[in-house]
């Protein structure tokens, strides 16, 4: 099979990440591979196991590739960063139709993303993609059979209160929630190479799309400003002893806080 | 263009859930500084009781029925609800930040070449008809308040328990129906069928109380004194991740970072050491108990009452206690 994974390096989710002005973050320099694409490599490894066939990774970003690295270390065939000055400031409908420009040609059977990146939370890529591809999507999915590539997919995907399986015939997007598996570990090997791995650009000519189909100002929504999240007042630890410590706690959730 | 707002109405079972109408509710606020209608899109087979329950809640409800449409599938849903928004140009579209919303709302944006924010924790509307959004981003450390473009609709997917349900709209909506047009060959994804996990309980991210179990429960069979305390306060079970790495509970229980993000009204977390990824999925909850046996517990810090103490003494006592004064107050 041929399996493209879209992956980005995002911020750790134990990285601090405060408001420095109404339009700027201040982020610490703590990044790792966003934790679903980990996940969708890991399914993309296990087709390729079983079928045959190449597994290629995709970033849009102009800095960082440690998530192309990753996917490497872990045994991605091959990988592709898409760079350009243009795309500084690109929302994720740009970012898709960067992706989708690219793949439109290409011969492909799968292309896996994640259920959302940790930076945006946006969920926005996966879809975007498939809509410009034409091909169907199918979102948070924490099961997939894949008994012959022609005759399409089998998938799970979480509902609320529940597991809904869908078929959905190839060539499709998924994108992968945690839960349909575990990525491996990469070997220290195959890190080392990974590191060294000479990593392939492509710029937004060489896709043909031009500076304006990309960056902010094709964006159709607006940042108006950022702002921290509202502070909780501080914990009021019940000291009473047990058990009037709970009679305590139901009394302050029924009359204090008006809860029950 | 119409100043008109629609939401996407979502049900199961023939209910309709709360989210479309905690979002009618707000769309009849927004609707009265602009004058615009207030519409709902209903979509799926069979739909009676749906229609009766929402009568009172819009201007117009534009209803597709059809055997296809009986389970969302964004193959049978999009061309549709596209074919709509095309013909009457709304405004505005919201719809909950579900699995279906999350599914739908950002292939149909690009679809529509228009402007989407997911997952809002807020919404608001100026004069001049144009919304502002809030939303959480870096899993909530930050929120970014965001405003669109001049492409219409305005799209937005919002979170369970955002807005207050008004019960007293007293609309009487008009029931426009709308053949569903599709050639079949489009269809392209079926749903093989359902399997229900955890029987009639609302889905975490949907409920209005939360009780959590962490890795200080010890075991699958000790979420027993959690369920009891969740049928006293009709509550939903939620968890961490490494008790759902344990096997003790379905990951789609999970709360924080590679889980769900819940909004309930009351959170309570026993033995749970609020680890980040764990908190930043609880940042919209309005009332957060913590009970842990250490006192340094991280988790602490994001709760507005704590007990230091064994949860296997704390919860069944609480779970009685909650019976008694439940039972008196009814
Ligand atoms: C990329 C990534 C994503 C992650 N995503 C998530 C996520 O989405 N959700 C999530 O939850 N975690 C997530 N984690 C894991 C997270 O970092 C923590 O490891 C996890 O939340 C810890 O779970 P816990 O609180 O149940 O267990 P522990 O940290 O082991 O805490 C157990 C607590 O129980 C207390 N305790 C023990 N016995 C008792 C008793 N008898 N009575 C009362 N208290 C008792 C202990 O004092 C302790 O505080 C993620 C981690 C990574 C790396
Ligand atoms: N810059 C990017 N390059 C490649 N893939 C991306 C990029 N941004 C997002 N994705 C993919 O799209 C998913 C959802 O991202 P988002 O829509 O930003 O939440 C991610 O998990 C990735 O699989």
């Amino acid at each position: 099979m041929e399996i493209y994974v879209l992956v980005k390096q995002v911020p750790d989710p134990e990285a601090m990440v405060k408001v420095k002005t109404d339009s700027e973050l201040e982020i610490e320099n703590k990044y790792f591979t966003n934790f679903f694409d980990e996940v969708a490599i890991e399914a993309a490894l296990r087709l390729k196991e079983k079928f045959g066939g190449k597994v290629t990774v995709l970033t849009v970003d102009n800095r960082r590739v440690d998530a192309l690295r990753r996917g490497i270390s872990m045994g991605a065939d091959d990988a592709l960063q898409f760079s350009d000055p243009a795309l500084e400031g690109s929302d994720p409908f740009s970012i898709a139709k960067v992706l989708a420009t690219y793949l439109k040609d290409k011969p492909f059977d799968l292309i896996l993303a994640g259920r959302q990146a940790m930076d945006d939370d946006a969920g926005i890529v996966g879809p975007s993609v498939a809509e410009l591809l034409g091909i169907p999507h199918v979102n948070s999915i924490i099961g997939l059979e894949i008994e012959d590539p022609k005759k399409g997919a089998k998938v799970t995907r979480e509902v609320e209160g529940g597991k809904e399986t869908l078929s959905c015939p190839l060539p499709a997007l998924f994108t992968c929630q945690k839960g349909l598996y575990t990525p491996r570990i990469p070997q220290v090997m195959n890190v080392m190479k990974a590191m060294k791995a000479q990593i392939k650009k492509v710029d937004l000519s060489a896709i043909g799309l031009t500076t304006t189909d990309v960056g902010p100002h094709s964006a159709k929504i607006k940042l108006n400003r950022y702002f921290p999240p509202p502070k909780r007042p501080p914990v009021r630890i019940i000291k009473d002893d047990f058990p009037e410590n709970v009679k305590v706690l139901v009394k302050l959730l029924r009359e204090e806080a008006k809860v029950i | 263009m119409s100043n008109e707002i629609w939401v996407l109405a979502e049900h199961k079972d023939g209910k309709v859930k709360k989210i479309t109408y905690e979002l009618l509710s707000a769309s009849a606020q927004f609707s009265k500084k602009t004058g615009g209608q207030v519409a709902t899109i209903l979509l799926g087979n069979n739909l009676q009781e749906a229609v009766k329950s929402l009568m009172t809640f819009a201007d117009k409800i534009f209803l597709i029925e059809d055997p296809a449409l009986t389970f969302y599938t964004s193959d049978a849903y999009l061309p549709s609800i596209a074919s709509l928004i095309n013909e009457h140009r709304p405004s505005i579209l919201l719809g909950g930040a579900t699995s279906t919303g999350k599914d739908l709302f950002p292939r149909l944006a690009m679809h529509l070449r228009t402007g989407y924010v997911p997952d809002c924790t807020d919404l608001s509307m100026g004069e001049d008809g144009r919304l502002t959004a809030i939303r959480p981003i870096y899993g909530g450390k930050v929120f970014a308040e965001i405003s669109f473009s001049e492409d219409r609709p305005q799209m937005a997917t919002v979170r369970n328990n955002t807005f207050i349900v008004d019960q007293e709209l007293n609309k009487s909506a008009q029931v426009i129906s709308v053949p569903f047009q599709t050639n079949h060959s489009l269809l392209k994804k079926k749903v093989l069928g359902m399997e229900k996990v955890g029987g009639e309980k609302l889905d975490i991210s949907e409920a209005d109380i939360v009780v959590a179990g962490g890795r200080g429960i010890k075991s699958a069979e000790n979420f027993k004194i959690l369920e009891e305390l969740a049928d006293v306060l009709n509550a939903s079970v939620g968890t961490t991740r490494a008790v759902v790495d344990e096997g003790w509970r379905d990951q789609k229980d999970q709360i924080g970072k590679s889980g769900k993000n819940i909004s309930a009204k009351l959170y309570m977390a026993f033995g749970i050491s609020g680890a980040i990824h764990h908190v930043l999925g609880i940042g919209t909850c309005k009332t957060v108990v913590a009970v842990d046996t250490d006192p340094n517990a991280l988790i602490f810090n994001y709760a507005d009452y704590g007990i230091v103490g064994d949860l296997f003494q704390v919860v069944p006592a609480l779970t009685e206690e909650f019976k008694k004064v439940l039972a008196e107050g009814a």
